[in-house]
Parts: C-alpha cells; sequence; structure tokens
C-alpha cells in the first residue's frame, strides 16, 4: 500500500479545528508567561538576523562554535557602545522629556480642536452636542492625572521587564550556537517509521519561522524607508527616527499601526500648527503605506513564508487579540504557522494506515527480542 | 548541560570514512558530516523505507546488513548492502518516489542524510558538499553505464 506524500496531503476539517483549538490555547499559554516568550521571540529574530553572517563564518572556514561566539561578540560589543554614547545623550536629554512630549501632546490637542471647530461650523448637530468643549475638558483630565495614575506603574514595568529582556541576548547566542543540533537532537525521538515524514515537516516548520523572521524584518525596512522619504518630502522633523520607529510598532497588527499613525500625526501637527494640512498629508501618507504594505510588500515578503488564506489570517488576529490582548495580535501568526505544520504531520502521520502498520511491525520486532529469552 | 546536543560518535565518523561516497574527505570533514547525519537503529526485517514513498534521505549502512528488494519478495533481494554502502541517493536530487523497498537483514546502524540538511551542507559547507555531489554522480554514471551494458548484452 503506498504512502500519500507530504505534497499530496490535504489536511481535513478536523485537523484544522484542532489547528485553530491549539493556536488558541498556545496563545493562552504564551499571555501567562509572557516574560519568556517575549526575549525568547527577540531571540528569534536576532537569531534569524544573524545567522547569515555566522552561515559565512563558517563557510570561510570558523567552526559553527567559533563563528556563533565571534558573531554574539561582535553584536554585544556594538551593544555595549552604542549604549556608552547615547547614555550620557538620553540622560542630558530626559529633562526635556516631558517637555517635549508635553508640546507634541498640545500639538496634537490643537490640530484635534481645529478640526473639531470646523466641523462644528458646518454642522449645528456637532455644536449644539459641544463635542469641542467634551474632549477638551476630558484631555485636561487625563494629561492632568497621568503621571500620578500611570507613570509609577510603568517605570515598575519596565523594571520588571528589564532583566528578562536581558535573557534574549544569552538566548540568541544559544540558538546560534546548538540551533543546528536541535533537529537531529528531535530526529532520535522520532520512531523509524515516522522518521522522514516528521524530520521533512520540522525541517518545514524551520523554512516556515526563518522566512517569516527575516520577511519581517525586511518589511520593517521597507515600511521605514517608505514612511521616512514620505515624511522628510513633507518636511517634518526626525523623518528617519519617526519611520523606524513606526515600522517597529506596525509588528503589532492594527493596533500598532493605529499607534504609529497618531505619532506621526502629533509630530507633524506640532511642527506645522498653522498647516493642518501636513497632518493630513501625513495621514493620507500612513494610508498610502499601509495599502503598500498589505498589497506589494507583505505578498514579497511575510506572505511568501505564511500560507494561510487572507480570510484565515484576518479572523485569527482578531481571536488572537480576544484571547490574549496585544501580545496575542503579535504572536497569532507564527504560531498559527507553526501550528499548521504540526497539525499536518499529526494527520499525516495518524491518517497513514501504511506508516502506522510499519510501527506496529517495528515495535513487535522489538517485542520479541525484547521477550526471546523469558 | 546541554551535552546531550552536542554528543558525537567517533565509532560512526570513522564508519563513514570507509563509505565510498565520502572518499576524499579529510577527517574533519566527516566530523562536520556527521553532524548534518542522522543516526538510526533497525532490527532485523524492519522496513527502512517502502517501494513508491517519496524519498527524503539518502542512507549510508555503518553496522549490519540492507536488503533492497520488491514489497512482499525480500527472500529474492535486488540487492544487499553491508557497512560503507549507502542506498536512496536519489532522494538528495528529487522527490521522486522510492523504486524498492529498503529492509534490514540484520541488526542495523544506518545513518541518514536528509536531503533538507545536504541543502543546508551545500550553503555552510560547500566543498564538502560538492565532494558528496562529484561521488554522487560518478555512481549514478557508473550504475547508468551498467544498465546500458547489460541492455546491449540482452538485445
Amino acid at each position: 500500500m503506498k504512502s500519500l506524500s507530504p505534497k499530496e496531503y490535504q489536511s481535513g476539517p478536523l485537523v484544522w479545528v484542532g489547528v485553530i483549538a491549539a493556536t488558541c490555547l498556545v496563545l493562552f499559554f504564551f499571555q501567562q508567561i509572557l516574560w519568556l516568550v517575549v526575549p525568547f521571540l527577540l531571540a528569534l529574530i536576532m537569531y534569524y538576523a544573524l545567522l547569515p553572517l555566522k552561515q559565512r563564518l563558517v563557510l570561510s572556514g570558523f567552526s559553527h562554535d567559533a563563528a556563533a561566539s565571534m558573531v554574539s561578540l561582535a553584536v554585544g560589543v556594538l551593544i555595549v557602545l552604542l549604549l556608552v554614547f547615547s547614555l550620557p545623550l538620553l540622560t542630558a536629554e530626559a529633562a526635556s522629556w516631558q517637555q517635549s512630549s508635553m508640546r507634541y501632546l498640545d500639538g496634537g490637542v490643537n490640530l484635534l480642536m481645529a478640526t473639531l471647530k470646523q466641523l462644528e461650523d458646518k454642522f449645528s448637530m456637532l455644536a449644539r452636542a459641544h463635542l469641542s468643549a467634551e474632549l477638551t475638558q476630558g484631555i485636561a483630565n487625563f494629561s492632568e492625572h497621568f503621571a500620578q495614575k500611570y507613570l509609577a506603574g510603568a517605570l515598575m514595568t519596565i523594571a520588571a521587564w528589564a532583566p528578562s529582556l536581558l535573557l534574549a541576548p544569552f538566548l540568541a547566542f544559544f540558538m546560534l550556537r546548538d540551533g543546528w543540533r536541535f533537529k537531529r537532537f528531535v530526529g532520535q525521538a522520532v520512531p523509524n517509521a515516522f522518521f522522514e515524514r516528521t524530520l521533512y515537516l520540522l525541517d518545514q516548520v524551520d523554512r516556515t519561522a526563518r522566512q517569516y523572521f527575516v520577511g519581517l524584518l525586511q518589511l520593517t525596512l521597507l515600511d521605514a524607508v517608505c514612511l521616512a522619504a514620505g515624511l522628510w518630502l513633507l518636511g517634518v522633523s526626525a523623518p528617519l527616527a519617526l519611520g523606524l520607529v513606526t515600522a517597529v510598532l506596525a509588528w503589532v497588527p492594527y493596533v500598532g499601526s493605529i499607534v504609529g499613525c497618531l505619532l506621526v500625526v502629533l509630530v507633524a501637527a506640532t511642527d506645522f500648527p498653522a498647516q493642518p494640512e501636513i497632518a493630513y498629508g501625513a495621514v493620507v501618507l500612513f494610508l498610502v503605506v499601509r495599502l503598500l504594505d498589505d498589497f506589494f510588500f507583505m505578498p514579497l515578503t511575510v506572505g511568501k513564508s505564511l500560507n494561510i488564506h487572507p480570510l484565515l489570517t484576518v479572523l485569527m488576529i482578531f481571536v488572537g487579540g480576544a484571547v490574549a490582548g496585544v501580545p496575542g495580535l503579535m504572536l497569532v501568526l507564527p504560531v498559527l504557522g507553526v501550528a499548521i505544520v504540526f497539525g499536518e504531520t499529526l494527520g499525516l502521520v495518524v491518517t497513514d494506515p501504511r506508516l502506522r502498520a510499519r510501527h506496529v511491525h517495528a515495535r513487535t520486532l522489538r517485542e520479541r527480542i525484547a521477550a526471546a529469552d523469558l | 548541560m546541554f551535552d546531550f546536543l552536542r554528543r558525537q560518535s567517533s565509532d560512526t565518523v570513522l564508519r563513514l570514512s570507509e563509505s565510498s561516497l565520502f572518499s576524499g574527505l579529510a577527517n574533519s570533514d566527516l566530523k562536520t558530516l556527521e553532524g548534518f547525519t542522522h543516526a538510526r537503529h533497525y532490527l532485523p526485517g524492519e522496513i527502512i523505507f517502502d517501494q513508491g514513498e517519496e524519498g527524503q534521505a539518502l542512507y549510508i549502512v555503518v553496522s549490519g546488513q540492507v536488503i533492497i528488494c520488491h514489497p512482499g519478495k525480500s527472500e529474492s533481494p535486488i540487492a544487499e548492502l553491508g557497512p560503507g554502502s549507502f542506498f536512496g541517493e536519489l532522494a538528495l536530487l528529487d522527490d521522486a518516489p522510492r523504486s524498492a523497498q529498503a529492509r534490514a537483514g540484520a541488526e542495523t546502524e544506518l545513518a541518514a542524510l536528509f536531503r533538507g540538511d545536504f541543502e543546508r551542507l551545500m550553503e555552510s559547507h560547500a566543498r564538502i558538499a560538492s565532494r558528496i555531489a562529484l561521488q554522487l554522480a560518478r555512481n549514478l554514471g557508473q550504475r547508468l553505464r551498467n544498465s546500458v551494458a547489460s541492455q546491449i548484452e540482452s538485445a
């Protein structure tokens, strides 16, 4: 009896239900151990970003261990140098941060008020509702008690997260050094009958993860360049930094993009208080880059790795957000990609009677040998 | 702590050097190659792969004996392979179905070189991979010549 090849296999509805349920469970579990998941995810991004560099060193004659150590050391030195040079600058600037943030917030509020005033002038219904007055009062209350309410909590969160984030470089180092041996170690646990099939699918998991994270970095770069170029043309200050920050924020689907857009609008409104059209231009630029992202950049980068139906992608993003909040939004697609491959592996192995028969045959042989002299 | 990931069998390295596929590789190359292979243990009569199955790995016989046969006809094997021999080599080139069944004739240790790992070997250790590919091509050429010769003889 001929076995189905991994390419011929089509997952049934039961496998899909299992994949979606497993994704939700994993996301829920991840939310509980977020202090470990976030550094692990950062380490994975670092690992896939540094892997080509390590492979280049291996190709030029260094051992895996030496190449991993050299790459990690170089990155470590770079980070330390960056910290050494940027910390004095940052601490000197820290005092003006509050003023700057208040200035940008005021800029944003002014733009909002100006827009609302124009709308109230045009639509009497809005004027009767005193929308701008209500909103001004709400924002004033929020900014007055902001430091009192949230600042201590935010600082405590940063202090609690800092040690676990320091884990990321260590994890990345061990991934670089021992990652290539891991598949071999996992392969040892797989029975002979399922060995080739399981290894093929483990290889697919590795390829999917690699393409996803490398794709994510490429997407971030493309987004950052497009946004920076657009903001520079509009004349907004610090276009490169803003472009990079908003591109990184886009790692969180939907929420990240909205926060990024708000940030850009605040800066544009503050830089050009008398020209609201610049802020509106920034919004248009953001929308154009989002469209470019969804229709051109995504399919070229991340979309290539996760062969998931767009409808399922959108639905799962909502499910991820509902199950695990913002971390769920960020993690749902990679987790779903890996769950699909695992689901297909299990489905393929469990539904193949020839492979199961071979496994039973091998087990019988082992039992017969073990019981031979009893 | 992670020594379980780094375990390497010097015995397997020695046995790999006996295979014609790896002739011309230095000891250090064999150690690197061993890191890319998977050690498998089979009992007498256990099936290694089936005819018609999509091939994903090449196998090198480290110890024991492997019978290449048509399914259900292990008494009249196509070939019997001992230590140093290799089989399933076409799986490294494409994913065409296996042309015969492979079964362990005795207690057998195999080293499996998976296609994905061979592709990674080509990326990271091009020199080792090219030598293996050359030996593979020579082996296939020899087989083609034998096949043509036997066709001429039968005609």
